[in-house]
């Protein structure tokens, strides 16, 4: 659809003659502020997270079909890159769902003062990183628990 | 929609660099966006070294040193100097204020001046508000009552009813905020802005209007008022210390609250 302010860029030099308006620099230029950062965050952790439901349905798919199917799967998100791939999404669902706390306050009427939601920004960036090591911390020592008592005996 | 690079006729490129004059004591670059409609070329930078010890302490001070001692082809929008008619406001280091309030100090290295972000130029600083305005006329921010006030007095209030309006009739519609928000510059068309908003609900909060109603339905729309996504550059940038984010939120509430 056409954009109504395709209007306002079209103006006249001194002589008269018809020239187009430049737009003025807006993200380019514009400081990046923690605030609007999170902000851009939250979007693509919450598009992260929907592509990491994908791997989650793959997981699942490929336990239904079989052990062989379960293999692959296995395969690839055990080796350095799917453990990568597997961090990164927890590290995402983690901020979108801390990052989402912080919208419900804002849609309950809390958290706009300028000091307030500037502390909060860089509370929800500690509490993520540390909810997500604390996540990696249980699930790995689980996971190599798992398989020295598997080797081990 | 979503633009992450400039149309092909607002890339800026490089522009004169007006030495300060030879004996300066404390000399500071001032990069400003320039683009005059009458010699056909993109937009460019102009880097001016001005002499501190000769101008006064504001960007705004800095803005009319170039046009009187340096380059006379500057032009700027400003008026009263003191951060209430709202004329100067602009993108100084990065962020949406007031040159007349900007301190020079309180810029590191080079003061970067470009025109309020993602609109069209007039020419230079001055950017076309006329589709802003547009919107804030939408929203009719005068009284409507269809009660007569007193023959012989004015429409009262309690003082607790006109404490409703503090933080939002200080607004002096600069648009630093709208001009911050990127909603409003990917979807600037539909969703009405901070200002604009901001106004609305001033009159939605005054107890004297009694259009409460009509101007919640007129706000009711996934653009005009949800394309706030709450991303608080319109509260970050407001040279007077106002909340429009909030202002957006409070009517967000209300809407709520009315569908019970």
């Amino acid at each position: 659809m056409k954009d109504v302010r395709d209007a306002s860029f079209v103006a006249q030099s001194s002589n008269g003659q018809l020239v187009r308006r430049p737009l003025s620099p807006h993200l380019g230029i514009y400081r990046l502020q923690l605030s609007m950062v999170l902000s851009g965050a939250y979007r693509m952790s919450g598009l992260a997270c929907s592509l990491g439901t994908l791997l989650l349905v793959w997981w699942l798919v490929a336990a239904a079909s079989g052990p062989k199917a379960f293999a692959t799967v296995q395969y690839w998100v055990g080796n350095p890159i799917g453990l990568l791939v597997l961090f990164g999404w927890t590290l995402a669902l983690v901020y979108h769902t801390v990052a989402g706390l912080r919208h419900l306050a804002w849609d309950a009427g809390y958290g706009f003062s300028k000091p307030v939601f500037n502390r909060n920004g860089i509370i929800i960036v500690v509490a993520t990183v540390v909810l997500t090591l604390i996540i990696y911390g249980i699930g790995l020592s689980l996971w190599a628990g798992g398989a020295s008592a598997a080797t081990g005996g | 929609m979503v633009e992450f690079a400039l149309p092909k006729n607002s890339k800026v490129g490089k522009g004169r660099i007006f030495k300060a004059p030879a004996g300066s004591k404390k000399t500071k670059e001032f990069k400003v966006y320039r683009w005059s409609p009458d010699d056909g070329n993109n937009p460019v930078i102009d880097t001016y070294e001005l002499d501190l010890t000769r101008v006064g302490p504001m960007v705004l001070d800095a803005l009319i040193y170039i046009k009187n001692e340096v380059d006379q082809t500057l032009t700027f929008r400003r008026s009263c100097r003191e951060g209430i008619c709202g004329s100067c406001a602009m993108n100084i280091d990065g962020v949406n204020t007031l040159a007349c309030l900007k301190p020079i100090e309180e810029v590191k290295k080079a003061v970067a001046i470009y025109p309020l972000p993602h609109m069209p130029v007039v020419k230079d600083l001055i950017p076309d508000l006329t589709a802003a305005y547009a919107q804030l006329r939408s929203i009719e921010p005068w009284l409507k009552s269809d009660t007569n006030p007193p023959p012989d007095a004015e429409r009262r209030q309690s003082m607790e009813e006109r404490s409703k309006l503090d933080g939002m009739w200080e607004c002096i519609l600069c648009f630093c905020c709208t001009t911050s928000c990127p909603s409003y510059w990917w979807n600037g068309d539909k969703y009405l802005g901070p200002a604009t908003l901001l106004a609305a609900y001033r009159w939605i909060a005054d107890s004297r209007d009694e259009y409460t109603g009509e101007r919640l339905d007129a706000l009711e729309d996934p653009l005009k008022l949800y394309a706030c996504r709450t991303i608080m550059n319109c509260t970050q940038s407001c040279p007077k210390g106002l909340n429009p984010a909030e202002a957006i939120g409070k009517i967000k509430q209300l809407q709520l609250e009315r569908k019970g």
